[in-house]
């Protein structure tokens, strides 16, 4: 007689694998093989709905019959290992960027990128930004040392194709914004983001986004703001705050590093 | 039982209530449905933004039962912490008059396999569901109800009748039970047991709540007929009787209309919440009979 634990991985093989031998002892049907898939099926289109759900702009850019075929080859390498489909699919931009089959749309990965982005961004949790006045009530020499927490909703992205234009273009049905892409323009600089009225897309210019991958990446300010070398970042920097970026903050160790590049502060 | 207790709702009344899906998030606060309570999948819920939102509105109105889908009752490989520290979050945010999951399995080897997977009926995955279900209560500090599943298919070492794994579950871990009568109607056609049967043997004092949906009929390809609970259409006239027998066993229980796939326009899971809501009133003069007799 088997074990709960051997049958549920007889089972798993069956479904995942599609290895219905072990399973198929165990079971007291006629045709075991015509049972087992139906719980196959219900597994990958289940799974594969998932991803269509975080993927929109990938399953209209490829078509339906080629996004399932690709989902189920993600799906048998790459299955779900917790309950909450609403995480499932992280690999999935990597597993496209390495498809053969998808190889002439070189942007592809990149557009699945901003889908996970957006994806993170409508279900991040809720979460408050903290309160200035902590800042405020810290003393100048404390302030440099300052590393933030982002919202988790924020992710800044660069991609190689104008990936924003594309989703966008895809989504809306914008034919005319499609025929106007030039794949060519170099790389896009952009920040996703929840705000009140929904997801937003935005680019940045490549000093901005720089200097807010720094504080969302939570180096300490000084750090950020002597990489940048530039005084709008200050201007930057109360933009993010005023937007409610930033959920916490701690303090970085005081060290003799940080402390020189002070000096650079603007 | 499970002290101390967590804060919740006031309990749902012996009314149709309704899945709540987030087609219908709008109309619900636009039209404000004449439905008694409504039930959410507790994993449609885990993040953060729009839908919390809704619900946060909705629920002021109206009282939740959260239905879970993926926590693995019956796992060998024991629950997932991480999935029962989210929902315990939810929970916490939604305080609801209800909380429940399913006799069945979805976790093994690490994955997750995206169904309510049949459960071997024996001693070892009976002990293995009673140790989960005390932890959940525990853990969560309330009574659960837990749901009896549609099945396609059965394990040669079964040894114990589904209805009365069901009811040693409760009996054992003092939770309720979800009676699906649709789930019974289904595997009893699907294993040829008697659906009345199934309905007689479990204990009423248990019963928490039914379920009705619709299901599908699939030709396997060695001929034979399998019902799929899909919840992708009407009840159909045969479940809405074996309901009048399970209301006539049981007394009047909070009865929820589910509708997963092809969901219809909310007028029309109002409409079978209507019927159940008339079938649930006749059922309560019944009782109100039987005890002045």
């Amino acid at each position: 007689m088997p074990t709960l634990l051997e049958l549920q991985r007889a089972m798993r093989a069956s479904l995942v694998d599609r290895n219905d031998g072990p399973a198929a002892t165990m079971l007291a049907e006629n045709v075991p093989a015509d049972r087992l898939n139906v719980y196959r099926n219900t597994f990958v289109t289940g799974v594969t709905k998932a991803l269509r759900l975080s993927y929109p702009a990938i399953h209209r850019l490829v078509g339906n019959d080629f996004f399932e075929g690709a989902a189920g080859l993600f799906i048998a390498q790459h299955p779900p290992c917790a309950a909450y489909l609403d995480e499932y699919g992280a690999d999935f931009p990597q597993f496209l960027r390495g498809f053969q089959p998808a190889a002439s749309l070189e942007y592809l990965a990149d557009v699945a990128r901003l889908e996970w982005a957006v994806k993170r961004a409508i279900h991040a949790a809720d979460v408050e930004p903290f309160d200035f006045k902590r800042l405020d009530a810290l003393p100048p020499e404390d302030q440099v040392r300052v590393c933030f927490v982002p919202h988790p909703s924020i992710t800044l992205l660069c991609a190689d194709y104008p990936v924003d234009v594309i989703w966008r273009g895809v989504l809306g049905g914008d034919d005319a914004a499609l025929a106007g892409v030039d794949l060519k323009t170099g790389p896009v600089y952009l920040l996703v983001e929840r705000r009140a009225t929904g997801v937003e897309v935005s680019r940045l210019d490549t000093a901005a986004w720089h200097f807010a991958a720094a504080l969302c990446e939570g180096r300490p300010l000084a750090e950020a703001f002597a990489e940048a070398g530039d005084t709008s970042v200050e201007v930057q920097l109360a933009e993010h705050l005023a937007a409610g970026r930033f959920i916490d903050f701690r303090l970085a160790p005081c060290d003799a590093a940080l402390t020189a590049s002070l000096e650079t502060v603007p | 039982m499970f002290p101390p207790a967590a804060k919740q709702q006031s309990p749902i009344p012996a009314k149709a209530g309704i899945g709540l899906r987030f087609q219908h998030h709008q109309a619900v606060l636009d039209t404000d449905p004449d439905v008694a309570w409504m039930e959410i999948h507790t994993e449609n819920y885990m993040g953060g933004g729009t839908p919390l939102r809704y619900l946060d509105a909705i629920r002021r109105d109206y009282p939740i039962s959260l239905h879970g889908v993926g926590l693995s009752l019956g796992s060998a490989e024991g629950l997932d912490p991480a999935h029962l520290e989210r929902i315990r979050r939810v929970a916490e945010r939604v305080e609801p008059a209800m909380m429940s999951e399913h006799i069945a399995w979805s976790m093994a080897n690490g994955t997750y396999l995206a169904d309510l997977l049949p459960l071997p009926m024996t001693e070892e995955a009976l002990a293995v569901v009673c140790r989960h279900v005390d932890q959940v209560q525990n853990y969560m500090k309330r009574r659960i109800l837990v749901e009896n599943p549609s099945t396609y298919l059965r394990f040669r070492h079964s040894t114990i009748p589904e209805w009365e794994f069901m009811t040693a579950v409760a009996e054992r871990t003092g939770c309720g039970i979800l009676c699906d009568v649709n789930n019974i109607y289904v595997s009893a056609h699907n294993h040829g047991w008697d659906a009345s049967t199934y309905l007689a043997a479990l204990p009423p004092a248990a019963i928490g709540e039914i379920h009705l949906a619709g299901h599908s009929v699939r030709s396997l390809p060695d001929g034979s007929t399998l019902r799929i609970d899909d919840h992708g259409s009407h009840v159909i006239a045969e479940v809405w009787a074996l309901y009048g027998q399970a209301l006539a066993r049981f007394g009047p229980v909070p009865t929820l209309i589910e509708w997963d796939t092809d969901v219809p326009p909310l007028d029309v899971l109002l409409g079978e919440a209507d019927y159940a809501g008339a079938l649930l009133a006749s059922a309560g003069q019944e009782a109100r009979r039987a005890d002045a007799a």
